[in-house]
């Protein structure tokens, strides 16, 4: 029954692909862009909350309460729980909420500042212009972060807080034990609701209505009266805080590290699989492969699991050439 | 239209060099690097060398990039292959005890047809798909040979993150121990490799490629078959890369997986976009600007920081960046690349002094 | 020559050709016309390879091409224009027509690497060609090497007629070749294509809107009306079908 707790750590880790997934997908969806250096700008918010939520904290003049807040009844709490028991992973979390939402906060900001950059001076003066164009700007973006990257931040794979409690629990299953991470758990739980939040947001919201005009057609989109340019910003920072989010989660449970940069790759896999334009082939193409890493880990060892996701796209990309459930576009003659 | 170019036959119609400005500037070319092993310090050749194999390498992204219109992240996946096949050929052939003047003429074109084989399987899927598809799916393939090298299964021949070492070529006798004397053979397979691309383009073959890129459907009316001609795209393109390999391999003589990773088909295609896609020259003033860049920072680096280390250590990132911003720099003000900018040169110096522009 | 024969195509729940069959006799002109969205240019793409027909076949030269690609039907002769022209942007002049030859010519991967030899001959014997019987014959020397970009619409369409005509085709196909032109581009390319049928014997199918270039051209009609087959016969007959009338000047009452 070992397969089940490799099931359940696959869906864990689909659900934060499918995170990272939103910001390709709603990019793609407004602006028609493929963001190729999406994962570096997931790297680029990791670093940003390591660097306010571990580094600016340990700086003499910050303010004391940043570093470790700890009121009396947490002291308390945590002196009265049992060791590795759920209560004690709480108020073990307890003196880290100042500064995992100062960091989650100036790395979304940032993040944001970076988007609302590229979209402006990069992605607007190429409106209209050939995709080419625009996949090859994104092309330079991956060496211009990682190289921005490596100029402010040398460190490599450095811890981060969590964003949340991580309790270890051991379940029963049929006499096989299973063991989850709380934070691994939270994190689903996190990137499904943010995922299903901006699905309903686009169905129903007006802005989510002018996104979804934008992406039929954006010359009427425009002649109706829709500020296109403001859609792309908003797809923009959309992609922006969910990825710095996703940032924040993936270098709590890996460590921050250049690597994540590289994540962003398996994550353009994934949304080509699923298919560009929709967020549900998307969701169910990220907890394929979540499931199929685990799977591949299980069976073959660690080493194959990076080229998992790749060797799934290329057979997907033969077999249906749009993903799971994308629509081709149709080339009138 | 370059004036004073009066031809009075197809013939000399169809030459490449169609007029003196391109006849003067190849005869600067070979000429230069005729003398280079004879004059130029160990540096300037190992610079002249590694424009050489990126020349190879960018002339057949070119190929499948620049004239065939199928966008490809994956090329130096290619390059690997060709280092690996060649320096695993030579390993075999010495096993069976194959005399070393023979090997060369085996491992070359064996490295070649290796990755044009790996060419066309990588290229299958752009049958089906094109642009962002394709790209994906080239930078999957890029991915995987890599992890195949790497992999401890295939380490006994591969050499895994080790690496491997490269015998030197016997050319006729000549053994070629020296990094001066594999210059002389990348020079020759480079000059060679522009010139036969080239003919590919006057003929109907090449002529089939462009009309893919320009409109598929309507090369397929005129009897293009997508299937044979993207197919062949993607061999030539990865023999060239192929054969980049295993120049590298000898030039170098230890290979090592990391460094063919997507860097490198970053560095490649940034040489082309830089450069100018679909054009002879483009490859050529691309590996130039990209060879030169990090010699140039080095340069300027070691003079405004004085050899300290921590400008030694800015220097990476600092062209990593250098290398990005000449992309997006280029694909939004420049999309022609420097191609475009050297004709509108000599256009101008042409009609000098009875027009401008 | 070419035969259709009851090829019915629909896209979903789109009918978009409701058996339709018709020949087309060698060395004549044959007309397709019909209201805008009658399915003509899908007939075109049935004939050419692009769509895959639910039901009936395409016969050329006595030969089913049902299961053939567009380009396997390229060598067997047939050729076509588009609606909205697709010459290679990019390309010359000279060079889109040099494609038309594409067929004609036999170069292969290593004999185009090397060149000097077989593919250098080949080559300047089918510039020779191209120039003797396209560029002279269409009146397009004064344009050769420029872009297609820097064209007019009309120069365009000559051009596409240019490189359909540059594979000697058995079958020319013509998608509303006069579209879009004044009276004077049109006599011109009337004549152009009067010309390529006597000089070259070539077969011609024509789809247009304009009447009097059918009527005076064409020596067979056939009449589509929403993917229907309403009509055919010589141009006299076809012009006093009642069908063909309501269809066009919506039926009285």
């Amino acid at each position: 029954m070992q397969f089940v707790q490799f099931l359940i750590n696959g869906l864990m880790s689909g659900a934060i692909y499918a995170l990272i997934a939103i910001g390709i997908v709603a990019v793609y969806k407004s602006t028609r862009v493929v963001n190729f250096a999406h994962g570096y700008m997931i790297m680029i918010g990791a670093y940003l909350y390591y660097t306010f939520a571990v580094l600016f904290p340990e700086l003499s003049w910050a303010p004391s309460w940043l570093s470790g807040w700890a009121p009396e009844w947490v002291i308390d709490g945590k002196n009265n729980a049992k060791m590795f028991s759920p209560e004690a992973a709480f108020y073990d979390w307890i003196p880290d909420i100042p500064r995992i939402i100062f960091g989650l906060i100036f790395a979304i900001i940032g993040s944001g500042i970076i988007a609302l950059f590229i979209e402006r001076f990069l992605m607007r003066p190429l409106l209209g212009q050939s995709n080419f164009s625009m996949i090859m700007v994104t092309v330079g973006l991956i060496s211009v972060l990682s190289g921005f990257k490596s100029l402010f931040w040398t460190g490599d794979a450095a811890s981060v807080p969590h964003l949340t409690p991580n309790p270890a629990f051991r379940l029963d299953f049929f006499g096989t034990p299973i063991f989850i991470f709380g934070a691994n758990l939270m994190s689903m739980i996190i990137a499904a609701i943010i995922f299903g939040y901006i699905v309903y947001w686009l169905r129903k919201s007006s802005a989510g209505v002018a996104i979804r005009a934008v992406s039929e057609d954006q010359s009427t989109a425009y002649s109706m009266g829709i500020n296109v340019p403001r859609v792309f910003a908003q797809a923009w920072l959309i992609a922006a805080a969910t990825g710095a989010i996703a940032g924040a989660v993936l270098a709590a449970r890996d460590g921050v590290s250049p690597s994540l940069g590289l994540f962003g790759f398996s994550v353009l896999a994934i949304v080509l699989m699923g298919g560009l334009d929709s967020f549900v082939g998307v969701f169910i193409a990220a907890m394929l492969v979540g499931v199929l890493e685990a799977l591949v880990q299980w069976q073959l060892g660690g080493t194959w699991v990076e080229i998992a996701p790749y060797v799934a796209v290329l057979v997907v990309i033969i077999i249906k050439p749009h993903g799971l459930l994308g629509s081709p576009e149709v080339e009138r003659i | 239209m370059i004036n004073g170019n009066r031809k009075t036959s197809y013939l000399e119609d169809e030459q490449i060099l169609n007029n003196n400005y391109k006849k003067a500037f190849v005869a600067l070319m070979v000429a230069l690097a005729i003398a280079l092993p004879i004059f130029a310090n160990d540096y300037i050749i190992l610079m002249a060398s590694l424009v050489g194999i990126m020349l190879i390498a960018v002339v057949g992204v070119n190929v499948l990039v620049g004239y065939t219109g199928l966008l490809s992240l994956g090329h130096a996946g290619f390059v690997a292959i060709g280092a690996y096949a060649v320096s695993i050929i030579h390993g075999l052939l010495t096993g069976w005890g194959i005399p070393d003047i023979l090997q060369p003429w085996i491992a070359l074109p064996g490295a070649m047809a290796a990755a044009a084989l790996i060419g066309i399987v990588v290229g299958l899927p752009s049958l089906r798909v094109k642009g962002i598809y394709l790209a994906v799916a080239t930078l999957s393939a890029n991915f995987i040979i890599i992890f195949f090298i790497e992999i401890d299964t295939f380490a006994q021949w591969t050499g895994g993150r080790l690496g491997l070492t490269t015998p030197d070529p016997n050319f006729f006798g000549w053994v070629l121990d020296t990094q001066r004397e594999v210059y002389v053979l990348i020079a020759i397979f480079s000059f060679a490799t522009i010139l036969m691309v080239q003919n590919l383009f006057r003929t109907r073959v090449g002529r089939a490629f462009i009309a893919i890129r320009e409109k598929d459907y309507s090369a397929e009316i005129l009897g293009v078959s997508l299937l044979k001609y993207k197919l062949t795209s993607f061999a030539i393109s990865a023999a060239c890369c192929g054969l980049a390999g295993a120049m590298w391999a000898y030039f170098y003589a230890k290979i090592l997986p990391e460094q063919f990773e997507l860097a490198l088909s970053l560095q490649l295609v940034a040489a082309l976009i830089v450069g100018g896609m679909g054009r002879t020259m483009g490859p050529v003033f691309g590996v130039i600007l990209i060879v030169l860049v990090p010699e140039i920072l080095k340069i300027t680096m070691g003079a405004i920081g004085g050899g300290s280390i921590e400008a030694a250590q800015l220097r990476a990132p600092i062209q990593e960046i250098v290398f990005g911003s000449l992309i997006i720099g280029f694909v939004l003000f420049e999309p022609l690349g420097i191609s475009h900018i050297m004709d509108r040169f000599f256009r101008a110096l042409n009609r000098w002094p009875f027009a401008r522009g | 020559m070419l035969s259709v024969k009851d090829v019915q195509l629909s896209f979903g729940g789109l009918k978009a050709l409701q058996g339709v069959s018709f020949d087309a006799s060698e060395g004549e002109i044959t007309g397709i016309i019909g209201p805008n969205g009658a399915g003509k240019t899908s007939l075109f793409n049935v004939i050419s390879g692009f769509y895959k027909p639910s039901h009936g076949s395409v016969i050329f030269k006595g030969e089913d091409v049902g299961h053939l690609k567009p380009d396997a039907r390229a060598h067997k002769g047939m050729s076509r224009t588009f609606q909205n022209i697709a010459l290679f942007r990019g390309m010359t002049v000279l060079d889109n027509i040099k494609l038309g030859c594409h067929t004609n010519l036999k170069a292969n991967v290593w004999s185009s690497l090397l060149y000097f030899g077989s593919a250098q001959k080949e080559e300047l014997k089918a510039r020779k060609e191209i120039e003797e019987e396209v560029i002279d014959f269409l009146e397009i020397d004064h344009i050769r090497k420029a872009p297609i970009t820097a064209l007019s619409y009309g120069l365009q369409k000559r051009v596409e007629l240019g490189r359909a005509l540059a594979m000697r085709p058995k079958l020319l196909m013509l998608d509303e070749p006069v579209a879009g032109m004044n009276r004077e581009e049109t006599a011109d390319m009337a004549r152009f294509i009067l010309d390529a049928q006597e000089r070259f014997g070539t077969t011609i199918l024509l789809v247009e809107h304009d009447m009097h270039l059918v009527m005076d051209i064409c020596s067979k009609v056939v009449v589509l009306n929403f993917g229907q087959q309403i009509a055919d016969g010589s141009p006299q007959e076809v012009a006093h079908n009642q069908n063909v009338i309501d269809a066009y000047l919506g039926q009285a009452g």
